[in-house]
């Protein structure tokens, strides 16, 4: 059972291999905002495998919930700040 | 400093002393009394803030609408999974401009979230009562503009549907 | 019961895989945050289903569902909000060449 939590482990990076391409290569900034926060919602669902795999899932989820929250606030920001600014 | 509801600060610390034990799991003597104790303090200092008042019912109703709007949810994901499969991408992606004759903030508020929240259509814009969505074809719109996922919704909040 | 787990958590593998292809191919920002709420909607929500059928009954299904409710409250706000800067700063939605 850890040899199937690794493997959704390397497919989960593989899928921010690809929202990586979207962030370095998006042609306006929204797309790479977007690709950002595609990125963290992987994070989080990758931490909590983490944490099967590691036998330590309370703490793990501790983790994840406060990625997910700081995570709320950057990306608000990061849109406010956007909003005022108009396209570069 | 505005006089303190005793029913608001006793639903707060409860809330939040749920919230303390789910996160820290354990259950002996001095976890549980620094839990209550510091949930009653930061219930205590918020309480003149906040003119917020618990709607028991409306939630209730709000809870027994989520598994609609979930099937809603996986209908449309897979039409936009055969969407995005297709090697032709047969989308026709558009704004839509929709007035709502939700009156309260709060409906609009779920309405906006639940279409965000269904694949296929996105909250671009609100105003006032006027959203601007982003829909990726006609099936996927269709939902929204034909005016089901608004009459559910102030089914929910007790609105009559002005329209019907 | 570790299949049934094991069923839910490669149906929401596949979800997020579908939806990473679809933020590759799709043409522009609003058509790529479809498939981004794609992932959120129904991708996140099989797998920490999968976990938690996985884990068993304990306290930390309750701390999953708490993560799944955050999830869902905080994504389509994320996504509201960049649409709107998008909008707002005067992007125009792609659309499909007249034939």
């Amino acid at each position: 059972m850890t040899t199937f939590f690794l493997g959704v482990l390397l497919v989960l990076a593989a899928l921010i291999g690809a929202y990586l391409f979207r962030v370095l290569q998006g042609p306006t900034i929204f797309d790479r905002v977007l690709g950002l926060n595609g990125i963290s919602t992987k994070a989080i669902i990758m931490l909590i495998v983490i944490g099967i795999v590691f036998d330590r899932v309370e703490m793990f989820i501790d983790i994840s919930t406060g990625y997910a929250l700081l995570n709320l606030v950057g990306a608000l920001a990061v849109a406010k700040y956007l909003e005022q600014k108009g396209l570069p | 400093m505005r006089p303190v509801s005793s029913q608001f600060l006793f639903l707060k610390t409860a809330a939040l002393f749920g919230m303390w034990v789910m996160l820290s799991g354990r259950f002996d003597l001095f976890h549980l009394g620094l839990g209550l104790l510091l949930s009653f303090l930061v219930a205590w200092i918020n309480s003149g803030h906040s003119p917020f008042v618990p709607r028991f019912q409306l939630w209730g109703r709000i809870f027994l609408f989520l598994p609609w709007l979930f099937l809603r949810i996986v209908q449309s994901s897979l039409h936009l999974t055969k969407l995005i499969l297709d090697p032709r991408l047969p989308i026709h992606p558009r704004l839509i401009r929709y007035e709502s004759k939700l009156k309260e903030p709060s409906a609009v508020v779920l309405l906006g979230n639940s279409i965000t929240l269904t694949p296929g259509t996105i909250t671009a814009e609100v105003n006032g009562q006027v959203l601007l969505v982003h829909a990726m074809d006609d099936v996927s719109s269709e939902d929204v503009t034909s005016g089901r996922l608004e009459a559910k919704i102030a089914q929910v909040f007790g609105e009559r549907d002005s329209r019907a | 019961m570790e299949m049934l787990a094991v069923i839910f958590i490669v149906a929401g593998l596949f979800f997020l895989i579908v939806a990473a292809i679809g933020v590759i191919r799709l043409p522009d920002v609003f058509t790529r945050s479809h498939a981004v709420s794609l992932t959120d909607s129904l991708g996140a929500v099989l797998l920490l289903i999968g976990i938690a059928i996985y884990e068993g009954l304990s306290l930390n299904v309750l701390k999953l569902f708490a993560v799944l409710s955050l999830l869902y409250l905080q994504n389509p706000v994320i996504t509201h909000a960049t649409l709107r800067a998008a909008v707002r700063a005067g992007l125009k939605p792609w659309k499909e060449k007249a034939p």
